[in-house]
């Protein structure tokens, strides 16, 4: 690879007593490309965000960004590097404003402790904007608002705040068609900054095909499969996905019943 | 653009409909029909100048522990112990006042015994709210233990130092000491002097004489108390009892931090949705416990006032004052879940309590039990309304 990826995992071991969730996984993100990271139920996908954003220390192996080995302790950690969780739970509150979760935790405050209140509404207003919707009301409360917005107000707010990678947690599996697409579309409007990494999780095939640079496929704590877009193209994506199983196998075993 | 938006489906709206949506108007309403019929039912005494100054007592007293209470319940957590507090901090001060500051260092001011008190009930506070973040046990039975611990514990205190349960006929401090007078004194004196001074223009020449009857005289005597004059032609009421001052600063300060601080936000997301809020990076824990403790100093300030316009305290003080003050702040459209809530709307629903609570003053006729049937009555209903508000906003598109 001639570019330096800006995040990249090397051999990362996670042990929970005895149980291994994650077995030696390697994984690198580059600026600008979407990195899908699929797999079934109990792959390990949901360990390795984990990981990757500080709530979990890995057994072994080792996180290095731009090059350079780290390791978050926390949260605040991995933030501070750079890495920004959008978790299927959104971490956003229903009955406050946009504004007031935009800032929720970061708010701006004048030298008397008070809120800079137009200016962060006229922030969040124009932060959600630039990747993708118009909303009328910053001030309105977060609940009146769709689930496809609300991702995009948590994925606005992980920028805002200096992600530079970006790990989407199954960002379109609670949502409608149409509002799927809304979120995809965000996506690759992030994308095309050309100056973030996204970490795509997902369980959908047809969307990972839709929009992803490269491919991990996880299954039972190992990697399974991995590479670009190119090179995965004669592969079987979805017999990966499966976990390795031969779809055929599937249909067998179905018609069996 | 022409397309149609996800955004567009959200109506704009006029401002009297946005106003009509706030959580305040129900117990707005609530509060103007108060008004009205306690204004009808008492021939209007209940808002004579003796009238207006007990009953904005009692709204002051009755708010400022409800503006504690309801900054908590935004918070997502319940405070059981506010009446226990009050007459635990009533007991210390009054205890100090007759008996000297512990461990036989001298007499106490106002000033001082106010503060070793607030040290201790800020203390308990911050116990009561470690307590609820670090066992992550519901509030009500944390607080619900410390109901009976401090009740138990003013009791005990009174007992053992002054071998009574009450502590009656202190000097009074207000003479002496400023302090004292900030809390049980009186305030805003140029409302009633004004008034008086315009009673006297509307009144010039009225004056009782020999020959009037009885009855002319007490229609005398009622149009004379609109005036702000006595039966003597002299000034009748001075001024509101400090304590309104007390609730302003309180109510106030609490208004102006919900609504405009980082620390506001955070009292709010705290509510709405702790783990949300955690992620975010709120400090969740020490909001709560500083709301622990900000409710114990509002219940402090309470009981300090009390001691000091009364100069007395007992151990039955405050008793269903922790039940009145939620009861205010969720007819003042707090939902009982945390997250959402207004301090306008905890002033409008101590208002409409103060009135109800003081009717039987200025209603001879009436019953002073049917004060707890209203009450009943309006919180089950406000807790509808507040639960209709929340899934209007919660429910989405």
């Amino acid at each position: 690879m001639s570019k330096q990826a800006y995040m990249r995992v090397e051999n990362i071991v996670k042990k929970f007593g005895p149980f291994t969730a994650l077995n030696g996984v390697d994984l690198e993100v580059h600026a600008g490309e979407v990195h899908a990271l699929l797999g079934d139920n109990g792959a390990g996908k949901s360990t390795l965000i984990k990981i990757l954003s500080g709530v979990h220390e890995p057994t072994s192996g080792t996180i290095y960004i731009e090059g350079q080995p780290t390791a978050f302790r926390n949260p605040r950690d991995a933030s501070a590097a750079g890495i920004g969780t959008v978790y299927q739970d959104l971490a956003i509150n229903q009955l406050m404003s946009v504004t007031r979760n935009f800032f929720m935790g970061r708010e701006l405050t004048s030298r008397f402790g008070s809120l800079r209140m137009n200016e962060m509404n006229q922030i969040a207003h124009d932060e959600m904007l630039k990747i993708g919707i118009n909303f009328s009301d910053p001030t309105q409360a977060v609940g009146t608002m769709s689930g496809g917005q609300r991702q995009t107000l948590a994925i606005a707010r992980a920028i805002y705040f200096g992600a530079k990678v970006l790990i989407l947690d199954e960002p379109t599996s609670a949502l409608g068609q149409k509002q799927q697409m809304e979120v995809l579309k965000t996506i690759k409007r992030v994308r095309a900054r050309g100056d973030i990494a996204i970490i795509f999780i997902t369980h959908n095939e047809i969307h990972s095909r839709l929009i992803a640079d490269r491919y991990t496929f996880l299954a039972l704590g190992e990697v399974i499969g991995s590479g670009t877009k190119a090179e995965l193209e004669g592969e079987d994506i979805r017999r990966l996905m499966a976990g390795g199983a031969e779809i055929k196998d599937l249909e067998q075993e179905l018609a069996a019943i | 653009m022409s397309e149609r938006s996800e955004s567009d489906r959200l109506q704009r709206e006029s401002w009297l409909q946005r106003m009509l949506r706030r959580p305040e108007i129900g117990s707005f309403v609530v509060m103007i029909i108060i008004i009205l019929a306690l204004a009808f039912a008492s021939n209007g005494k209940a808002f004579n100048a003796l009238g207006l100054k007990n009953n904005i007592a009692i709204i002051a007293q009755l708010g400022i522990i409800a503006v504690g209470a309801a900054l908590l319940m935004i918070a997502g957590e319940f405070d059981l112990s506010i009446g226990p507090m009050i007459a635990f901090a009533g007991m210390s001060i009054a205890i100090m006042m007759k008996w000297g500051l512990p461990f036989g260092l001298g007499e106490a001011t106002p000033f001082l015994a106010f503060l070793i008190t607030l040290c201790m009930t800020l203390a308990f506070g911050w116990l009561i709210g470690n307590i609820v973040v670090r066992s992550g046990l519901s509030s009500f039975i944390v607080t619900l233990a410390f109901w009976f611990f401090l009740r138990g514990l003013t009791e005990v205190c009174f007992r053992l130092i002054n071998q009574n349960t009450n502590v009656s006929g202190l000097p009074d401090f207000k003479k002496e000491s400023w302090f004292a007078e900030q809390m049980g004194g009186e305030v805003f004196g140029w409302f009633f002097d004004a008034w008086y001074w315009i009673g006297t223009k509307v009144s010039a020449g009225a004056e009782f004489t020999a020959e009037m009857t009885k009855s002319e005289k007490l229609d005398m005597i009622n149009y004379l108390s609109f005036l702000n004059i006595n039966r003597k032609m002299e000034q009748w009421v001075t001024g509101f009892d400090a304590r309104l001052l007390w609730f302003i600063i309180i109510a106030g300060a609490a208004w102006y931090v919900l609504a405009r601080t980082q620390l506001g936000s955070w009292i709010y997301a705290t509510g709405d949705n702790k783990e949300s809020a955690r992620a975010n990076g709120v400090p969740v824990n020490r909001v709560k416990i500083g709301l622990f403790m900000f409710s114990a100093f509002c219940a402090t300030i309470f009981a300090t006032c009390q001691v000091f316009d009364t100069n007395s305290s007992d151990a039955a003080k405050g008793m269903f004052k922790e039940l009145e003050a939620i009861a205010i702040a969720v007819v003042g459209g707090i939902l009982m879940t945390g997250g959402f809530g207004s301090i306008v709307g905890v002033i409008f629903g101590a208002v409409t309590f103060g009135l109800v609570a003081n009717a039987v003053f200025f209603i001879p006729w009436i019953d002073g039990a049917w004060f707890r049937v209203f009450v009943g009555t309006v919180l089950l209903a406000a807790v509808f309304a507040n639960e209709r508000i929340r899934k209007r906003i919660t429910g989405g598109i």
